[in-house]
Formats: structure tokens, C-alpha cells, sequence
């Protein structure tokens, strides 16, 4: 501890060295950009004929540390669209919350139930929600605040048409029939784009294809993610809601030919 | 009306000699003159009703919306002047969402009546402002179920979280009702408006605490039949009928505050006409007054 | 250590919270613990404060109460999260007194995460917290350095806490008897203290049920064997 009058009770610089004082004085623009903590892997998602497959595993990496195993990053809108969260954790709570918030201002308004649409309808569906959450990120990326967030978001558009599309933190926008986040743009889309290259060709998928290709993907991403989790969410958006199941399991995995590798090169016992 | 002349009625924050607001006996006159609201809590859920009297053949029937959502699980409807009910439902709006951005949870109804009476209250304080022309009556369903901070991940033990206090129930439907003076308390059955005395009567008849308590299903028959008694004193006005009803998790809303499915609320009104025609024919022999206003304080 | 001003993970994502400290700056290098048990919660901590290799105080508490029976276990930075520790209880005993009824865990977490979150950038601080109520009993939540927060059966944290995820695991089995529980959180600390150049000194318990907050004491000098309060 500094003794001297001047400095009495500071640490000493002889024995800590100076006190960095670019912690506190940023030239250049002011920013409150952080990085990422606790983050989320990829999402992928394809869509079908009368909708669109999500899925994100259950994973919250620390680092490398696989920290929180039990992480749900599909959320419900409305009961009618899903967004997938990659990224920061913390981030994707914030997000989770206002977009609570929007559908509690959406029920202001809620038209009479009726028997096709027991709950209350929104009037939100998942292409205004995507462009809402384009233009929040966006806007978050400007104030150079960004949420650290890749983001899909699934559903049906204005004319029931199975949507899909996706931003990240910069507010970049995409939409294709399928999509993937993070790793899944390398691991899981080209195996997606044999079966959904084109609108007409996710026109011609069935469901149970669609969940099945997901399902294959999720496994390909256990194989070659380190920061991924054999347990995951997926979830069927279709225009009689959304069915989402939280505690999947990857089954038929493949390990058994691990018997026939033996050394690297030349040995063969 | 002896206060006329005396001074003492022309400026609100004046109190009388006799330790009168006349300011706000006079809003509570703008009340009376509004169309009837009620809102009953029976044992599964909350009702409100109010009939709305149609103002003019060109307006949109079914439109203008009277009552109001707050939150997922909370609503309002209010009787006398609607500009100031609607200032009062942003009001609600703002405190259950200032409450949810702080704790992360949805704000018990008992908590927004509370701050509620307080924003009514403060408008009986100043020179600068008059008290509400409105009495707000405040529903709402507090879940029983343990529910999550908003956008929680992760969960806590498969076998559910030890030490809770043994078969203590929470959560539940209330209502609350809340007048010009920013008074209000909680109730079983509240009710508003012009024809709130014959309301109150009927009310008074229904088992809503007791063991045969009303289900939520007959509440809104129950609710519907009460407006159009209620109705017989502004006869010559025509009027709609316009419910809500918010139930457990459980229950047909979900914890929701929605209004009552179109089907539903026709067969309650079906009712309810068949039940007035029934009451105006035995009325000749019986006589039967309805005065009692005993919930009044 | 070098300091930056990224404030980003270590690839082992381990010793991530001395990295954020200032220069000089006290640090709680820490194992903590909570988890939950049969009749509520049990908080555990070692006693050790460092700054850089020098022990600062050997017998620090870095179990704080911040309600009757809603407690935290502080890491990062001691200015930081006693800063953060002193507003949540100011802001619960707020709460108790206007709204007439004690506050939840999870109204704690709430206030909790909304601190670290709006101040992510200038806070370290890692914290779980642990209470129990009457309505939801026992519950445990952990809020990392970003300020996300996450409900778990129990929590671990701190540098030393990446020593005992194996233990944990391992060992660990939902609503257990109040002995196991404890000796369950003194054993992962053990471990964490054998291990840990940051973690050391006593071992400090609180448990946490409907009968109040009861503390606990072992010390190093008797190997952790009798309880001293």
C-alpha cells in the first residue's frame, strides 16, 4: 500500500507497477461492446411442406467448459413462431424477455378467440417478428452495443407459408430454405441443401424427412462441434402451432468402427 | 347538493368543514351516471362484465373494446367517464411492466390494485388536477403453479425444490375494485356503474366464497344475467354486452385474461334474456324490491 | 498476469475471472458452492482472498446475506460483488417492507442478474445465489460473468470450482438428508482447496430452511472434522 499523503492508500506503483489507466480513458468511439460468456453453439432449421423443423442443443459453453447442460434456446412467440438463439447466453435472455413484453402488448389487442385459434391470436407472425428483430439488432450494432446473437427465426408468413430466416449481430438478414448458425453453416447446411436446394424442393419435403434431416445434422454437429451436446430441443412449426420438445436425445450414433482404427499409419494391431 | 354556493366543492385538495372532498363525490356522480361493470371471483377464475351502451346506431357493433388487458393474466373494466378509463388502463399497463422489467415475474393483482389506489389516490391531492371520473374493478388470476423468472434457463432438481411449506396454496383468481377517492378492496363479487344497486342484490345471492362455490362456466352466465337486470334502470339505451374471464392454468383461458368465446358469451345471453322475461312475469304477484346496497362503505 | 481490456475467455475458460481484475486488485479466487437438499439450500465457500500470489485475508466470508434466508456466494472481484451484495440487500429489505412479505430467490436472482447484465462490461463478478421461501423452498441460481442467469440443482463456481466438476458430478444425488448435503459441499470444497493455489484456508457453510439460516465452521488445522460453530 502507498503511504505517501498524496497516494495514501493506493497500490504501491514500485510493487504493482502503474495503474493502467486505458482501462478508463478509450480514445477513439465510445463503446460498450462486450464478448461473449456463456454461449450457445449452432442452430439449423429446414423448412417443408406445411412448415419448418428448428433445432439447437442443450448446451451453455464456458469457454470450453461445458458449464450448463440444460439450456433451452428454442423460444416460443406467441404460440405460433419460434426463434433459435446462438451466441451469448445473457443476450438471448434479454432478447427472450422483450420479446415477452411484445407479445404481452400484442394481447392489448387480441381479437375474440375462436375455435381455430383457441389463445389468444397475435398478429405478429414469424416474418414481422423476423424483421422486427433485424431492425433491434441493427440498431443495437450502430449504438456499437451489439447483442451477440445469431438468431432463427421460424414460422409462417403473412399468406401461412412456412418462413424461415435468420439475422445476427451486425442486423444482417437472410432467408433461405434452410439455414444454420455458427458451425451448422459448415457442418449441417450442405447436408440440408441436398434435400432443400430450392423452395420448390422444401415444398416437396414431408415432415417426418424434414425432422430427420435435422435430426442427422445434430449428430454430424456432435461429431465435429466441441462445443456441442448429445441432448437437444427441436421443434415442428406449422399452422396448428408449434410442438417443441426440450430433452432430445441423439440416437443411432455411430462409434463402433472406432475397433478397425488401429495406430496412425502402419501399425495394424 | 347543500355543498352548491358553500366554496368548498370548487376546487379539489379543499377539504369541507365536515371533512368532505366534494370533488370527489362528484366524480363518484360521473360513475353513477356510466354504464354498468361487474366482475365476479368465483373458486376456478375471474369474470368482468360492463354494458355498453350504444352511444349511436353508427357505431361498429362489437368494436371499442371496454375492457381492457393489462397483463398476460390481469384485466380491467371500469364504469363512468372512458377517456379517463383509458388513461387509467395505460396506467395499469405501465405498472405491471415496470413490475415484470424489475422482479421478472408477472405482478400479483393484489400488488397492482395496491399501486393502483395509490396513482387514484394522488389525484384527489392537488389543486392542478381532478380525481378519475371512473371506478376501475381490477381482475386477476396469481398462478398457482411455481412458475419461472421470465426468460430463466435451466431447471432446478428432477424431485422439485425441498423444504417447501406444506399444503400452503398460493396464487389464485382476485378481484379488487377501485373508486374516485383511490379506495379499493378486495372482493368476491364488484359492481359499478348505474345499475350497480340491482347488481349488488344479485350478487349478494350468489355462493362465491362457500363450499358450493359458482364454477367459472355458470359465473358467466351468472355475470351476463346480472347486466341485463342491471339494465332495467337505463331501459330506454340499447346496450352490448361485453365479458372477459381469466381462469387457472388449468382452466379454459390457461391464465390468461381473454374475452369470453363468442359461443359461450350468446348462450349466457340467451340465458340471461330467458331469466329476465321469467323475473318480469312473477314479478306482478311478488313485488319483490331489490334495495340493499350493503357492500357499500 | 498481463491485463487487457478484452475481457475475453481463456481457451480453457479457466482462470477467466483474474483476467478481468485491475492491476493490485483483490481477488476472490475462490471455490463456492450451493446446492439444494431435502429441507432447502446449503451455501459453501473456502476462506481465501488473493492479490496476485500474496493472501490478502485467510479467513474471509464470502457467504453474504442479502435476506433472512436468501443468501449469495460472492467470486471476481471483493470490491465488485460486495458492491452488488450491499444493493440487493437494500433493495430486498425495500421489497419486504413495501410489498409486506419477504422476497423470493427468485426475485433476488432477478435484481441480481439485472445489475451484472447492465454493468457487464465494468463488473467482475460471479455469483450464486442460493435462499429458500415458503412458496418455491429451496432454489439455487447462478449468475456467470456475461449475467445470464440459470436455475440449477446446485452451483458451483469460482477458479477453484473447475477442479470438482468431476467430483460433483459423480457424487452428487437430488434431495438429500442434511448430512449428506453437508458433508456432500465440504468433501467438493475439500478437493477444490486441494487443488487450488487460490482456494484455501476454512471451510464456511450456511444452511438455509424453513428454520432460518444456521452456520457452519471447519477448519483446516482438524482436516474439516468437527464443526467449530
Amino acid at each position: 500500500m502507498d503511504h505517501r499523503p498524496q497516494a495514501w492508500g493506493r497500490p504501491r506503483d514500485d510493487v504493482y507497477g502503474a495503474y493502467d489507466a486505458s482501462y478508463l480513458q478509450n480514445s477513439g468511439p465510445k463503446t460498450v461492446t462486450q464478448s461473449p460468456v456463456v454461449t450457445g453453439t449452432s442452430v439449423i432449421a429446414i423448412k417443408f411442406n406445411e412448415g419448418v423443423v428448428i433445432a439447437a442443443d442443450n448446451l451453455a459453453s464456458y469457454g470450453s467448459l461445458a458449464r450448463f447442460t440444460d439450456v433451452k434456446r428454442l423460444r416460443v412467440f406467441l404460440d405460433s413462431s419460434v426463434v433459435g438463439f446462438g451466441g451469448d447466453v445473457s443476450d438471448m435472455q434479454f432478447l427472450d424477455r422483450h420479446l415477452n413484453e411484445l407479445a404481452i402488448d400484442e394481447a392489448y389487442d387480441a381479437a375474440e378467440p375462436t375455435p381455430e385459434t383457441p389463445t389468444s391470436p397475435g398478429t405478429l407472425n414469424a416474418a414481422n417478428l423476423h424483421k422486427y428483430l433485424q431492425k433491434l439488432m441493427y440498431r443495437r450494432r450502430n449504438d456499437f452495443d451489439p447483442l451477440w446473437n445469431q438468431i432463427l427465426v421460424a414460422g409462417l408468413d403473412a399468406a401461412s407459408k412456412p418462413f424461415l430466416a435468420s439475422v445476427d449481430l451486425r442486423g444482417t438478414a437472410f432467408t433461405s430454405p434452410s439455414l444454420a448458425t455458427g458451425f451448422g453453416s459448415a457442418l449441417a447446411q450442405p447436408i440440408m441443401r441436398k434435400y432443400a436446394a430450392t423452395e420448390e424442393d422444401a415444398a416437396r419435403l414431408t415432415r417426418e424427412q424434414a425432422v430427420d434431416v435435422v435430426k442427422e445434422c445434430m449428430k454430424v454437429l456432435f461429431y465435429r462441434d466441441a462445443r456441442s451436446l448429445d441432448k437437444y430441443s427441436i421443434a415442428v412449426v406449422t399452422k396448428a402451432g408449434v410442438e417443441l420438445k426440450e430433452n432430445e436425445q441423439l440416437e443411432r450414433q455411430s462409434w463402433a468402427f472406432a475397433e478397425r482404427i488401429k495406430g496412425y499409419g502402419t501399425q495394424t494391431v | 347538493m347543500t355543498s352548491i354556493g358553500t366554496g368548498y366543492d370548487l376546487a379539489n385538495s379543499i377539504f369541507s368543514p365536515d371533512g368532505r372532498n366534494f370533488q370527489v363525490e362528484y366524480a363518484v356522480k360521473a360513475v353513477e351516471n356510466g354504464g354498468t361493470s361487474i366482475g365476479i371471483r368465483c373458486k376456478d377464475g375471474v369474470v368482468l362484465a360492463v354494458e355498453k351502451v350504444v352511444a349511436s346506431k353508427l357505431l361498429k357493433h362489437g368494436a371499442n373494446k371496454r375492457i381492457a388487458t393489462v397483463d398476460r393474466h390481469l384485466g380491467v373494466v371500469y364504469s363512468g367517464m372512458v377517456p379517463d378509463g383509458r388513461h387509467f388502463v395505460d396506467r395499469a399497463r405501465d405498472e405491471a411492466r415496470a413490475w415484470r422489467d424489475t422482479f421478472k415475474t408477472p405482478i400479483p393483482t393484489a400488488d397492482l390494485a395496491s399501486r393502483l389506489g395509490g396513482y387514484m389516490q394522488a389525484y384527489t391531492l392537488y389543486q392542478s388536477v381532478r380525481p378519475f371520473g371512473i371506478t376501475a374493478i381490477v381482475g386477476g388470476f396469481d398462478s398457482e403453479l411455481d412458475t419461472p423468472v421470465d426468460g430463466e434457463v435451466g431447471s432446478g432438481p428432477k424431485c422439485g425444490a425441498g423444504g417447501k411449506g406444506e399444503g400452503k396454496k398460493h396464487g389464485g383468481p382476485f378481484l379488487y375494485m377501485i373508486e374516485p377517492s383511490g379506495l379499493y378492496w378486495g372482493y368476491y363479487g364488484a359492481a359499478t356503474g348505474k345499475g350497480r344497486q340491482a347488481a349488488k342484490a344479485e350478487l349478494e345471492k350468489l355462493d362465491l366464497s362457500g363450499s358450493g362455490a359458482l364454477s367459472l362456466e355458470e359465473a358467466v352466465k351468472e355475470a351476463a344475467r346480472i347486466i341485463y337486470v342491471a339494465h332495467d334502470d337505463n331501459k330506454d339505451k340499447e346496450f352490448e354486452l361485453e365479458m372477459s374471464w381469466i381462469s387457472g392454468a388449468d382452466g379454459p383461458t390457461k391464465g390468461k385474461h381473454q374475452e369470453v368465446p363468442k359461443a359461450l358469451r350468446e348462450e349466457a345471453e340467451r340465458l340471461a334474456k330467458k331469466a329476465i322475461e321469467k323475473d318480469l312475469e312473477g314479478d306482478d304477484d311478488e313485488e319483490e324490491k331489490k334495495e340493499g346496497d350493503k357492500m357499500e362503505e | 498476469m498481463e491485463f487487457g481490456t478484452s475481457g475475453s475467455l481463456n481457451e480453457d475458460g479457466i482462470h477467466v475471472d483474474m483476467d478481468r481484475l485491475k492491476k493490485g486488485e483483490v481477488n476472490l479466487g475462490t471455490s463456492i458452492m450451493a446446492i439444494t437438499f431435502k429441507d432447502g439450500v446449503i451455501l459453501g465457500a473456502d476462506s481465501r482472498t488473493t492479490t496476485g500470489a500474496y493472501i490478502a485475508n485467510r479467513v474471509t466470508d464470502k457467504l453474504t446475506r442479502v435476506h433472512d434466508t436468501i443468501w449469495c456466494c460472492r467470486s471476481g472481484s471483493a470490491a465488485d460483488t460486495q458492491a452488488v451484495a450491499d444493493i440487493v440487500q437494500y433493495q430486498l429489505g425495500l421489497f419486504a417492507m413495501t410489498n409486506g412479505k419477504p422476497p423470493t430467490t427468485q426475485t433476488a436472482a432477478s435484481i441480481f442478474q439485472e445489475i451484472c447484465y447492465a454493468n457487464k462490461d465494468r463488473l467482475s463478478a460471479g455469483l450464486i445465489i442460493a435462499g429458500w421461501d415458503e412458496r418455491h423452498g429451496g432454489q439455487v441460481y447462478s449468475i456467470p460473468l456475461g449475467g445470464s442467469l440459470h436455475k440449477q440443482s446446485y452451483a458451483i463456481g469460482g477458479s477453484g470450482s473447475t477442479y470438482i466438476y468431476g467430483f460433483c458430478d459423480a457424487n452428487w444425488r437430488e434431495g438429500m438428508e442434511e448430512g449428506d448435503a453437508v458433508n456432500f459441499v465440504k468433501e467438493a470444497l475439500k478437493e477444490a482447496i486441494k487443488w487450488d493455489g487460490s482456494s484455501g484456508g476454512v471451510i464456511r457453510m450456511v444452511v438455509l430452511t424453513a428454520k432460518g439460516a444456521d452456520r457452519h465452521l471447519y477448519l483446516p488445522d482438524t482436516d474439516y472434522a468437527v464443526r467449530h460453530n
